[in-house]
């Protein structure tokens, strides 16, 4: 049977028809949801796998590093995980496992990129020092960043399939967050890098991964190639040096216990509600002034708006399609979220700081 | 379909949307922007799933990923040593 692309959304999940590539069947069930019911390893077996692969790990980091002499190198760091947190539900969540749950020394550290919604910062304050977690606040300069933003929304810098699963700003501000988190975890030696990303937000194949060199340079590459021409030297901060490269290479990096990236959400039970139940039993407020994709950024609303204006589709579409058709979400609260209209207000107010007419 | 079609068809079909005129066999797949770094990560779920084999942390390298001839020269070799 010929396959259908006129629908409107997919009857599994919630992609819409607009979604780049996306084909439906004679049972309006798109080809990615089809997709996923093909996998030869089913998605809890897949689970298991990396749940147990962050054991081992943590394991491993535990017996090789903690009992070993500060001062010689990586494996004497003093702390285990450096968290990228922005005060959101999922980070604030991540947290609380990373600390409580683990038992890991975390840092915490928040690229504030001047449109953190003020009830974020302060779920920020309230949970680090609820955990005795240590904190870092990185603010680049705004001239700087606005700039990058500006640049998001007016250039392509990004290709199709990136921006499939999230919009042109969310992707530059993950880039400088992914970036600098690196530069801070090669700087103090810390061996673990998290995020607090949703299982539909990213591959369950970055959940525990080793880092390496070569891919280290390539990405850096392609960041400093994107943004390098629109920002000039005023980029250099956010990118590795030379000297960082070498660091890494000084620390064996392939025979030891760096530098791993994790994302414990993509392996473990993710319920939103019983996340927001156990944040808020720590203090944690719902934010009032961000829209409904998000609990802390107040620029994600007008990086939607333009980005549904641009390519037809909600930048959240796929993510919240993982989420549902992994069974995390129901379908009716997924349509809710994405047709939730952003607060012109807001949209607004960031326009005007951004200095967009 | 042989590997290089395979591949190719992937990366066709997932990243570049049925555009297949820029995609040659050594094409890179990160400097040309067809792929980002979580976009990597696809790919190596596709290689995984398709071909049947697990990818170590320290094959996850562009020698192995950043391109058609690089995705199959990667695969010859595991074929080789079976692991």
């Amino acid at each position: 049977m010929e396959p259908k692309n006129d629908m409107n959304i997919c009857n599994k999940c919630v992609l819409p028809g607009t979604f780049p590539g996306i084909r439906f069947d004679a049972e309006g069930v798109c080809n990615h949801c089809r997709q996923a019911e093909k996998r030869r390893e089913t998605l809890s077996q897949q689970k298991a796998r990396y749940h147990q692969k962050f054991l081992d790990l943590l394991d491993r980091l535990k017996r090789e590093t903690r009992n070993t002499q500060p001062g010689t190198g990586f494996a004497g760091s003093s702390y285990d995980v450096l968290l990228a947190y922005s005060g959101g539900k999922d980070s604030s969540y991540t947290l609380t496992l990373l600390k409580k749950d683990f038992q890991l020394r975390v840092l915490a550290i928040t690229f504030n990129h001047g449109f953190v919604s003020k009830q974020a910062l302060e779920n920020i304050r309230i949970i680090t020092h609820v955990l005795n977690v240590d904190h870092l606040m990185v603010s680049p300069n705004p001239k700087l960043l606005n700039e990058a933003f500006r640049q998001s929304i007016d250039s392509d810098l990004y290709p199709l399939k990136a921006l499939e699963r999230a919009s042109s700003v969310c992707n530059t501000c993950m880039n400088f967050t992914k970036s600098i988190l690196l530069k801070y975890a090669i700087a103090l030696g810390i061996p673990l890098i998290a995020y607090g990303w949703s299982p539909g937000q990213a591959p369950i194949q970055s959940s525990v991964m080793r880092w390496n060199l070569s891919m280290i340079r390539q990405m850096q590459g392609v960041m400093g190639h994107t943004f390098k021409h629109l920002l000039g030297d005023d980029l250099s901060p956010y990118l590795l040096g030379e000297s960082e490269f070498e660091k890494v290479k000084d620390s064996k990096m392939q025979e030891g216990i760096f530098l791993f990236n994790i994302h414990p959400l993509a392996f473990l039970d993710y319920h939103e509600e019983k996340i927001i139940e156990e944040i808020r039993s720590l203090g944690w407020v719902d934010p009032k002034d961000t829209d409904s994709n998000s609990t802390n950024c107040l620029l994600n609303a007008f990086a939607n708006q333009t980005h549904q204006a641009r390519y037809g589709f909600h930048p959240y579409a796929s993510e919240i399609a993982g989420l549902v058709r992994e069974g995390h979400m129901s379908r009716q609260e997924g349509l809710r979220k994405l047709s939730v209209p952003p607060d012109p207000v807001i949209v607004s107010q960031v326009k005007e700081r951004l200095g967009i007419k | 379909m042989n590997d290089v079609e395979t591949v190719k068809a992937f990366i066709v079909d997932n990243f570049l949307f049925g555009e297949s005129k820029e995609l040659e066999e050594d094409t890179s797949f990160l400097e040309t922007g067809i792929v980002d770094s979580t976009g990597i990560l696809e790919l190596v779920a596709f290689i995984e799933e398709t071909f049947g084999i697990r990818m170590a942390d320290d094959e996850l390298i562009p020698e192995n990923l950043d391109s058609i001839s690089n995705v199959v020269n990667y695969l010859q070799r595991k074929a080789r040593t079976g692991s």
